[in-house]
């Protein structure tokens, strides 16, 4: 049973299409990989995905609702990490996790964060002002809000850059973690060949002919 | 409620940690106002003729300073996208930004006036209403402010357009404002400019939060 | 290319404002537009400039009222036209109602500008000053601000036409809601500030040949703005469809 169905879907910037529409179902535990080359318009499309856009061409349900109707009970559901990290410099590695969920109306609790950053490998970092951290430790920083969450449908883009070897064994692992929970995943990430493995869709983005 | 009160603490600790979005404006108008005596010269008569005007803009001046910041901030950092993203309504948390950034320039702006006034020989009479006019006045800099930053968060430099934007729509705001503290110090009643300025602070109230919501969606399209 | 779905509402108000079929129905009436509005125009001033009487207090100089007072009321038409314009822009993303809402702004401004340059030369004679903050003309100055600010907008997000076309409606939106307000505030400062100042506009009893010329040339303007707006928006919507097969048509088929 398809819970994600999104028919003749396509992104614009200005007056050009990006890419050929792609339409996709994805169902419980499944997951979708998006790739294509520069500039094609994969961030654009997950960003439209995730609803910080406006879907311009096509359509998206999920559960058999229309996003461009309602996108309540999709936003309680899905889950975006994007490009922007979304951590504030002059806030330490505790208040940004804890804050930024917050204000999506999670609770974390304060020893469930640090669990969290120690996941991450930030143990030690609880209070160190995110402005001070490397890149690297930024998206782990970002990241360490998957483990927090109770969201099915996850939407990653390019997760794995920036990220150290271990980072990246502990993300592929628990992204793993998350389908095999029959969660949903949509990723873009070309720079990683592992994470191929456990995807069970792939769409390629082709430029709009 | 929950959601809200977190983007309001968070920004105030954001604020209250960097400190200089407190002050500067703070500084700005105290520098500004010591040239008016050097430009027109000392005549205590004349600056307090000009006083109420010369404070509610400077009022003005000094929150346009960081009115751009409302949203700016939270799209190059990318955690708007914490408030875009979720089932509670956007208008919501525009009112937690407007309130954050209210407390963290607005409020200390009322509560400087006094100081400006003295330096421009204000009648003593007028202070209670120059403090509960901006007191009315100052949250609904921040209310359009929002409407202004949110346009403008995309842009490199939107400080330009976004004074373009504000200034006209909040030209009742001073008439009434200024209006108000130029009557006490005639020593006429001004209640009906309080009146009709807590009027705008309530249609702001209910209009801007959804205006400034809309702008925020379109410009993350 | 695959036939795309959209949803119903956004398919009934392509069948309503299709930028295609716009485009082809406004050509018809452009260069009729464009002939009533100077047709209108110079018998407007032919009869408000020769055939009407002097005035008996300010002489030939109250003519000016035949430019001046259209302008005034065209900034305000331009204005409701845009500000509905933009509503529907904003709602129902209706590509044709971006057109007409960024096609009629500089228009706008245009004659908000002429309004207040002839206001200024016909203060000259009247009040003695270039400038006085009457109450219309300050008025005035500042819808000319909300205009600039419009075009601003739509100036500043460059890169996506479509995306600049609608901050800048939600800019006309928003100053919609606060034009009664600003007239209203205005109105007020100036009373309390001048006591009573001449009014432009002024109550004294005008004659129907001194009328005549002024319904002419409100007329007029008000085609020579149907002409300018659609030959716009025209442009808007070829350059936002530039892409589509039929703006290609119509570029090659001009060239």
């Amino acid at each position: 049973m398809p819970i994600i169905k999104a028919t003749d879907v396509s992104c614009q910037r200005g007056q050009f299409t990006l890419f050929e529409p792609v339409s996709f179902t994805l169902a419980e535990g499944q997951s979708l990989l998006i790739s294509g080359a520069n500039g094609i318009g994969k961030t654009t499309l997950l960003e439209s995905i995730a609803g910080l856009r406006s879907i311009q061409l096509g359509n998206i349900e999920y559960k058999s609702i229309d996003l461009l109707k309602s996108k309540d009970q999709w936003f309680d559901d899905s889950f975006f990490i994007g490009h922007k990290t979304g951590n504030k410099k002059e806030l330490n590695c505790l208040e940004n996790l804890r804050s930024f969920l917050q204000i999506q109306g999670i609770d974390v609790s304060e020893k469930q964060a640090e669990d969290a950053l120690d996941k991450v490998g930030l143990a030690g970092y609880e209070y160190q002002f995110a402005g001070s951290l490397s890149a690297g430790q930024k998206k782990r920083l970002a990241l360490a809000r998957l483990t927090l969450i109770k969201h099915t449908v996850w939407i990653l883009d390019e997760p794995f850059v920036n990220l150290d070897v271990a980072g990246c064994d502990w993300l592929l692992k628990l992204l793993n973690q998350h389908i095999d929970n029959k969660g949903i995943l949509i990723i873009t990430a070309h720079d990683n060949p592992s994470i191929r493995k456990k995807i069970t869709h792939e769409l390629v983005l082709e430029m709009q002919r | 409620m929950k959601p809200f009160l977190s983007l309001v603490k968070r920004d105030l600790t954001l604020g209250l940690r960097k400190k200089s979005q407190i002050y500067q404006p703070l500084v700005f108008q105290l520098l500004v106002v010591t040239m008016f005596p050097l430009g027109l010269g000392s005549g205590a008569k004349t600056l307090a003729l000009i006083a109420p005007a010369v404070i509610w803009i400077l009022a003005l001046l000094a929150s346009l300073l960081t009115l751009d910041q409302i949203f700016k901030n939270d799209y190059d950092d990318g955690s708007v996208e914490s408030y875009v993203l979720t089932s509670y309504p956007l208008s919501m948390a525009v009112m937690a930004k407007v309130l954050a950034h209210w407390l963290l320039t607005g409020l200390p702006l009322v509560l400087f006036a006094p100081v400006l006034g003295v330096l421009l020989h204000l009648p003593s009479s007028s202070y209670g209403v120059l403090m509960l006019s901006l007191l009315i006045g100052t949250p609904i800099f921040s209310f359009i402010g929002s409407i202004g930053s949110a346009l403008t968060m995309s842009l490199k430099h939107g400080g330009l357009l976004l004074t373009v934007l504000v200034m006209p729509l909040l030209a009742p705001v001073l008439i009434f404002g200024a209006g108000a503290v130029v009557e006490s110090a005639l020593g006429n009643s001004a209640s009906q400019h309080l009146l009709l300025l807590s009027g705008m602070l309530v249609l702001s109230f209910t209009l801007v939060p959804f205006a400034s919501a809309a702008a925020i969606k379109i410009n993350l399209e | 290319m695959k036939k795309q779905r959209t949803n119903a509402i956004v398919t009934l108000y392509h069948k309503l404002g299709s930028p295609p079929s716009f485009y082809r129905i406004s050509g018809y009436f452009l260069k009729w537009l464009l002939l009533i509005s100077i047709a209108l125009t110079c018998w407007g001033l032919y009869d408000g400039l020769v055939l009407a009487p002097a005035d008996y207090q300010q002489g030939d100089s109250f003519r000016i009222i035949y430019v001046h007072v259209p302008a005034a009321w065209m900034s305000m038409f331009i204005y409701a036209v845009m500000g509905i314009a933009a509503i529907i822009a904003i709602i129902w993303r209706m590509k044709v109602a971006e057109a007409v809402m960024i096609a009629s702004a500089p228009i706008g401004a245009w004659f908000t500008f002429l309004a207040l340059v002839t206001g200024s030369l016909w203060g000259k004679p009247m009040w003695g000053t270039w400038w006085e903050w009457d109450a219309r003309m300050t008025s005035e100055l500042i819808l000319l601000f909300l205009y600039i600010g419009i075009m601003a907008t739509y100036g500043a997000f460059s890169e996506d036409a479509r995306k600049a076309a609608r901050m800048a409606a939600l800019v006309a939106v928003v100053g919609l809601v606060n034009l009664p307000i600003i007239h209203f505030s205005v109105k007020w400062w100036s009373s309390i500030h001048q006591g009573t100042t001449v009014s432009l506009t002024g109550e004294s009893h005008i004659t129907w040949e001194m009328l005549r010329p002024l319904l002419y040339m409100a007329f007029a303007t008000k085609f020579y703005y149907g002409y300018s707006m659609l030959k716009r928006a025209r442009l808007y919507l070829l350059e936002t469809e530039s892409q589509k097969k039929w703006a290609h048509t119509v570029i090659t088929e001009n060239k």
